[in-house]
């Protein structure tokens, strides 16, 4: 393999793993509003009994839903969060993650 | 193929386009139905968690917000904050015992009949004040849901005189081993004042099995008392039971409104993932949960708590969740019957309140129902206000419209304005108002 096409595939996997890592946003907000809305309001901004779980780091969320896919308990309503949380795909979280990071709620 | 009559008509109908006529899309018969043109408009905004709201006949416009408190819109538009829980902020008062937690804190609050004279405001409220030595564990009375009645100010800009006139609804402080396991589950919360002026308090369950059917708790029940927290002396409840009691075996009401025509009281009620209800209410009577262990052919439960049984941390069918846990308990002889369920599903009924006035037209006197949407299982979130009309036995309806806003939130309180308008809190932060022509 030449150093040029060494140097492409390289810049490919940065690529591709930099847009795994971060999410699409977009989707995010799609997959968001199929469910998730329901119970945290728009934007994340949390409702009634449902805390706001918008403005955290993507780290944050991500690790927050792996855990809840995996069953692992992280509060009193956490059996809630278990059956969303179990369809979710790796993909998924990524782009929820990365749209809730910077969610911002406007009432109009 | 098109008769000579068709033909003529749309002969007529191509002619009449050429010249620019317009055609009313309704169809034929409908030409003289009253239907009003249905608008929103936010009235307030950025607020947390806004739960009930209350009228006095010029407009002023008394909310409160979950965790923060009451406060006050005035006729001109500005707000005063009156009377804060526990550590709020901008208050000029508040109440070192009232305090938020889960789907607990300050919820209701209703004008007294003769406000123009008395000044006297209601609002219902979780505190600490009461709980003495009963709230070590889940499975004991815990008094931490109140009624408090204050004086309100000439000039709108404080309350008062704060007296306790009910003191003892329980609560539910600690986490169990259920789906919404946290503290402060079902509180009830929606205070009105009905015919006669007497105050209608509307109560949960709390999470514990045996609330509902116990006539010596007044968690799971409706309560009607006059101002001073006494029960009105009409109250028919079955022997040895609270006398405050008006209605028992409620899983958690936060609608109740009485219907115009002949002021009956009706409750929303949220169900258990099955059967969201409305029901008419009868004095002394059994609205039909039961959610403790070994009753009903059932056998333990998970803190002896049956409500969310079978299966209770995975979705399945709500109509064989029904039938282990029945929202309205056949069983039970003297069963108020629903009139309504909700086509069997739990989508969280929030809040109810009758249409008044002409504008209204054709849905002028039906309920209006808010539901905030919640998905689980199979069930569609169906966030919305439904408009209900209820047959006259109160056994049944008639039909349902669906309130056409162009959006969807979690409509959580809902009230009726001097002005014939409804005003709609949403979990989200707004107060609408919501008019039809």
């Amino acid at each position: 393999m030449t150093i040029l096409a060494k140097a492409l595939c390289f810049l490919s996997l940065l690529m591709f793993s930099g847009y795994a890592l971060s999410g699409d946003k977009m989707a995010g907000e799609t997959r968001y509003k199929e469910t998730c809305i329901n119970c945290h309001g728009p934007a994340g901004k949390g409702a009634a009994s449902y805390p706001k779980i918008s403005g955290n780091e993507v780290s944050y969320t991500k690790s927050k839903l792996e855990a809840y896919r995996d069953g692992i308990k992280q509060g009193p309503n956490s059996s809630l969060m278990f059956m969303f949380a179990e369809a979710l795909t790796d993909g998924e979280i990524a782009n929820l993650a990365a749209y809730l990071k910077d969610a911002k709620y406007n009432e109009n | 193929m098109m008769s000579s009559s068709g033909r003529f008509l749309s002969i007529v109908m191509a002619f009449a386009v050429m010249l620019g006529l317009s055609f009313n899309a309704q169809g034929a018969g409908h030409g003289g139905m009253d239907v009003p043109k249905i608008k929103s408009s936010v009235l307030l905004k950025g607020l947390e968690s806004p739960w009930d709201m209350a009228f006095l006949p010029d407009g002023t416009m008394f909310f409160t917000e979950k965790c923060k408190g009451l406060s006050v819109r005035t006729k001109g538009g500005s707000v005063n904050a009156l009377y804060g829980m526990k550590g709020s902020k901008g208050y000029p008062d508040s109440g070192s015992d009232l305090f938020c937690d889960g789907q607990a804190g300050m919820l209701g609050v209703v004008a007294d009949m003769n406000f123009a004279k008395n000044r006297v405001l209601y609002v219902y409220s979780t505190s600490t004040k009461y709980h003495g030595s009963g709230c070590k564990t889940n499975f004991e009375k815990c008094d931490g849901n109140i009624v408090m009645k204050f004086n309100v100010s000439g000039n709108l800009k404080s309350v008062s005189n704060r007296t306790d006139i009910v003191k003892d609804i329980q609560y539910k402080p600690f986490e169990s081993n259920q789906p919404f396991g946290g503290p402060g589950a079902h509180n009830g919360g929606r205070i009105r004042i009905g015919p006669g002026g007497f105050l209608w308090v509307a109560g949960g369950d709390r999470h514990r099995g045996i609330c509902p059917q116990d006539g010596k708790l007044l968690c799971g029940k409706v309560l009607r008392i006059d101002g001073d927290g006494n029960a009105h002396p009409g109250n028919n409840p079955p022997e040895g039971f609270d006398k405050r009691i008006y209605t028992y075996g409620h899983r958690n009401v936060q609608g109740i409104d009485f219907r115009p025509s002949d002021g009956r009281a009706f409750t929303a009620e949220h169900g258990p993932w099955h059967n969201d209800e409305i029901t008419g209410l009868i004095n002394g009577g059994n609205a039909g949960w039961d959610p403790a262990e070994k009753r009903g052919g059932r056998g333990a439960c998970p803190d002896k708590y049956c409500g969310y049984e079978p299966n209770q941390k995975k979705g399945m069918d709500p109509a064989v969740r029904a039938a282990y846990t029945p929202m309205s308990d056949t069983r039970f002889k003297d069963l108020m019957p629903s009139a309504w369920n909700n086509n069997g599903f739990s989508q969280g009924t929030g809040s109810a309140a009758f249409l008044k006035g002409g504008n209204w037209g054709i849905y002028e006197g039906r309920l209006a129902v808010g539901i905030m949407g919640i998905a689980f299982g199979d069930t569609p979130a169906g966030s919305r206000i439904d408009m209900i009309s209820i047959t006259p036995d109160g056994l049944g309806i008639n039909n349902i419209v669906r309130m056409p806003l162009g959006f969807s939130k979690r409509f959580r309180g809902l009230v009726m304005g001097p002005d014939n308008a409804l005003y709609v809190a949403v979990d989200a932060g707004e107060i609408y108002r919501v008019t039809a022509e």
